[in-house]
């Protein structure tokens, strides 16, 4: 084995200029492989962050109904049971009761149609770290009797700090809800359509605007990360049966999952045909090699080198090519998507604008995710496998007396 | 009669040639077959854009957009309306009040957009009425008749004939609602605006509002052709000073950030390809020049000079990379004109773009001048390429490389 490697080793570089050629196609295709499947899935878990981080959790849990309805009518109070449940999910990190629905709400002349959520402010707090979002005012304290609004909204109503709203709705079966909230503060969030979204108040609070005492909409859960939301998920639905349904991120906001879908859709077929490029690059290598050393492999088969050993060289030789352009290619992508991963490239212009409409940061972030480079080097390797049928079917069709005579 | 030596040196090395002629050829075709059918995404979704969500051109009060509220009113419509008639170019135009309130059935409740048109002149700007997958367009004259998509209608779980109750605030201020019956539902592209969108009559909406029959929110306008956009949009700032006229591109910049981006991310996706094709030819040249040492120092030898090995060798890389590409370029047409007829579904992907706003069947489109564009490319590549091995050339000595042992 040692041997052969050497030979092979020695054998590519016979030929420096063509090798040198072939491995920078490699490792161009490498470089430009890696560093776009980096921008992608930075960006998607900057936008699964987005999604996560301010509002809907990894996982929430629902009355089986209240996903379709979206209604009041579709509350839980949680059992013991449940709350031990989740107490005992190693994964999850941490949960918290909301009570959300769509009210009206109006100041003066202003009416507004806004969703009303209804939270326990220190525990959202440390979940969703919602008071560092204040801009004007002051955060919900525990039984709080007022609210929180989001910037736009407040703006759209004409109202500020101080002021008292009033809010009409549905409440539990029909009821009919309303109430006055005096505005304790307004928040402004970095993604703008959280910004038009609605306004807050204490759980306790909204339990009695609706009607519904003890009840919540859902109980939103963190997972220590994003990998194991799925088999959380399992845990939670095996432990917990129909009783509740137990939705995750994606499910919940397709949007953002489709998008991050579509955009991968797109993705692998430039990949694709860059890999079949660059696989062709390397099939021409090889077919000049073999072509230029009919004549030594027929010497190396006449004077007593067995075919299979002859091909296993041309194995090393196919593969070694392949694999120095990844590793080269990694040498320079490696260090600066590292960098970049701590220093995203901030964006401008219209590009900043729309990623601004759909919430995101206008920014392109990177990760360094040990797959992005495993993929790379495996499709590589699966290419030069491909390449190697070539000269495998050769040395074994070697015709000895035809190859030493060419 | 370089030109002819030229031609026949490519096919001196069949197999070799052969190689690069298919990598170029395909390499090309995906690459133009990709942008037909992202040029018929694209393209689709505009016209979507146009003729069922925004029209060419929105005309609104100056406050309106900033903060969509009832009493951001355009007071005397019919005035407008005839100024903007008189624009050449305008084909249609029609007036619009909106509402973003709650819908209510007897089982839940929604935010939503209820926008009040005139049946007759909607039907001239948007294709709304060609949607409905059951019902009519407000044919019968019966009162508070609404529309509704059929994304709503599941959510609401409705169906035709079904009642639902708009809940809203007049123009002093009163809360109020109406009973309207369904009379048709819709079903677009977007599933965003199927769930979001409800449409009632003008008269309706504004007899429940208590507001003036002759003023309204919107203005939508819709030209003969898109070309018109930038003058019809320049006069029709000039003759209605107080009021804020919008195109298509700065109402929706996500659909015309993708039209914009398309130029762009097009040439960098033709750009990666070619250049990973450039590797693969200088690779081919490389050799193409190296194994014939003896035989270009024979040439000089007798004679040649160096500016003709220079464009011999210049055209058989150009030659090489035109013959591929021209095949490339003509596959990529005949792959494009039979999915632009026959289309493509998006299968797996359908629901990720649908969300999106964008068709599942796609008909690919290609634009003669962009093919050109590309051949134009392939052309400077084969010129780049050609520089390497063509030096290599010149930089032979004859004396020495009539004496090489090959």
């Amino acid at each position: 084995m040692r041997t052969n490697l050497k030979l092979a080793w020695r054998n590519i570089w016979r030929n420096r200029r063509r090798t040198i050629i072939t491995v920078a196609s490699i490792f161009f295709g490498v470089l430009l492989s890696t560093f776009m499947t980096s921008m992608q899935e930075g960006t998607y878990s900057k936008m699964i962050d987005n999604v996560v981080g301010f509002y809907s959790g990894y996982i929430q849990i629902h009355h089986p109904e209240y996903w379709d309805n979206k209604t009041i009518d579709y509350t839980f109070a949680p059992s013991d049971s449940l709350i031990q449940t989740l107490n005992n999910t190693p994964d999850i990190t941490s949960f918290v009761p909301r009570l959300e629905s769509f009210t009206l709400m109006s100041y003066g002349n202003n009416t507004k149609g806004a969703a009303l959520i209804g939270i326990d402010p220190e525990k959202e707090n440390k979940m969703t770290n919602l008071s560092h979002w204040i801009e004007k005012g002051t955060y919900l304290k525990s039984g709080d009797d007022g609210i929180l609004l989001a910037v736009n909204l407040a703006k759209n109503l004409d109202v500020n700090v101080g002021d008292t709203l009033v809010l009409i709705s549905q409440g539990y079966h029909g009821a009919s809800a309303a109430a006055l909230f005096p505005v304790r503060g307004i928040l402004k969030f970095p993604a703008p359509t959280m910004n038009n979204l609605g306004g807050y108040i204490d759980i306790k609070a909204a339990q009695n605007f609706f009607s519904v005492p003890n009840k919540y909409t859902s109980l939103v859960l963190m997972v220590n990360d994003y990998s194991n939301v799925s088999k959380a998920k399992r845990h939670l639905v095996a432990q917990l049966g129909d009783h509740y349904e137990v939705m995750t991120w994606d499910e919940m906001d397709p949007l953002t999952k489709n998008m991050i879908d579509a955009d991968r859709s797109g993705a692998y077929i430039t990949k694709g045909i860059l890999y079949a490029l660059v696989g062709f690059g390397i099939f021409g290598t090889i077919i000049m090699m073999i072509a230029e050393r009919r004549k030594e492999m027929g010497i190396m088969v006449a004077i007593g080198m067995q075919k299979s050993r002859l091909s296993k060289i041309l194995f090393y030789e196919t593969s070694l090519i392949g694999f120095v352009g990844v590793f080269a290619g990694f040498a320079i992508s490696f260090p600066l998507i590292l960098y970049l991963v701590y220093h995203p490239i901030p964006l401008t212009g219209e590009t900043a604008k729309a990623y601004e409409q759909f919430g995101f940061e206008a920014a392109m972030y990177f990760s360094a995710k040990w797959f992005i480079f495993a993929r790379q080097a495996l499709i590589i390797f699966i290419i030069t496998m491909i390449v190697y049928l070539y000269p495998l079917v050769k040395t074994y069709n070697l015709k000895l007396t035809k190859a030493l005579h060419s | 009669m370089i030109l002819a030596v030229a031609w026949r040196n490519i096919w001196r090395s069949k197999t070799r040639s052969l190689v690069i002629l298919i990598a170029i050829c395909l390499g090309l075709a995906s690459g133009i077959f990709y942008m037909a059918f992202y040029k018929g995404m694209v393209d689709q979704r505009i016209n979507t854009a146009i003729k069922t969500e925004a029209s060419h051109i929105q005309i609104h009060h100056k406050n309106y957009l900033n903060n969509p509220d009832k009493k951001f009113l355009i007071a005397n419509t019919d005035s407008v309306v005839k100024v903007i008639q008189s624009i050449p170019g305008v084909k249609a135009t029609t007036s619009r009040i909106i509402m973003n309130t709650m819908i209510q059935s007897p089982t839940t409740g929604s935010g939503v957009k209820v926008t009040g048109i005139v049946p007759k002149d909607e039907k001239n700007v948007t294709n709304l009425y060609t949607k409905l997958i059951e019902g009519s367009y407000f044919d019968n004259g019966k009162r508070n008749p609404i529309i509704i998509g059929k994304k709503l209608a599941e959510k609401l779980k409705v169906k035709m004939k079904s009642k639902v109750v708009v809940t809203l605030q007049d123009m002093q201020g009163n809360m109020t609602g109406a009973a309207f019956k369904i009379v048709g539902i819709f079903e677009t592209s977007n599933t965003a605006f199927d769930e979001n969108c409800v449409f009632v009559r003008k008269s309706d909406l504004s007899r429940v509002m208590a507001m003036n029959p002759n003023s309204s929110h919107e203005i939508a306008v819709l030209l003969d052709r898109n070309d018109e956009l930038k003058t019809v949009d320049q006069s029709l700032k000039s003759k209605l000073p107080n009021l804020d006229v919008k195109t298509w591109r700065e109402i929706m910049p996500e659909v015309s950030l993708v039209e914009s981006s398309f130029g762009l991310t097009m040439v960098i996706f033709i750009g990666i390809i070619l250049l990973a094709l450039l590797f693969g030819i200088i690779n081919t040249m490389l050799m193409a020049v190296l194994e014939r040492t003896k035989e270009l120092g024979m040439l000089m030898a007798i004679g040649m000079n160096k500016a003709r090995v220079f464009t011999m060798i210049l055209l058989e890389t150009v030659m090489l990379s035109l013959f591929g590409g021209f095949c490339g370029i003509l596959l990529g047409w005949a792959l494009n004109l039979y999915f632009g007829v026959k289309g493509i579904d998006l299968g797996a992907w359908s629901a990720a773009y649908k969300s999106m706003g964008f068709d599942t069947l796609v008909y690919t489109k290609l634009s003669l001048s962009i093919s050109l564009e590309v051949a134009g490319m392939v052309v400077i590549t084969g010129i780049i390429a050609s520089i390497y091995p063509a030096m290599k050339a010149l930089k032979l000595k004859p004396a020495e490389a009539i004496r090489i042992d090959m």
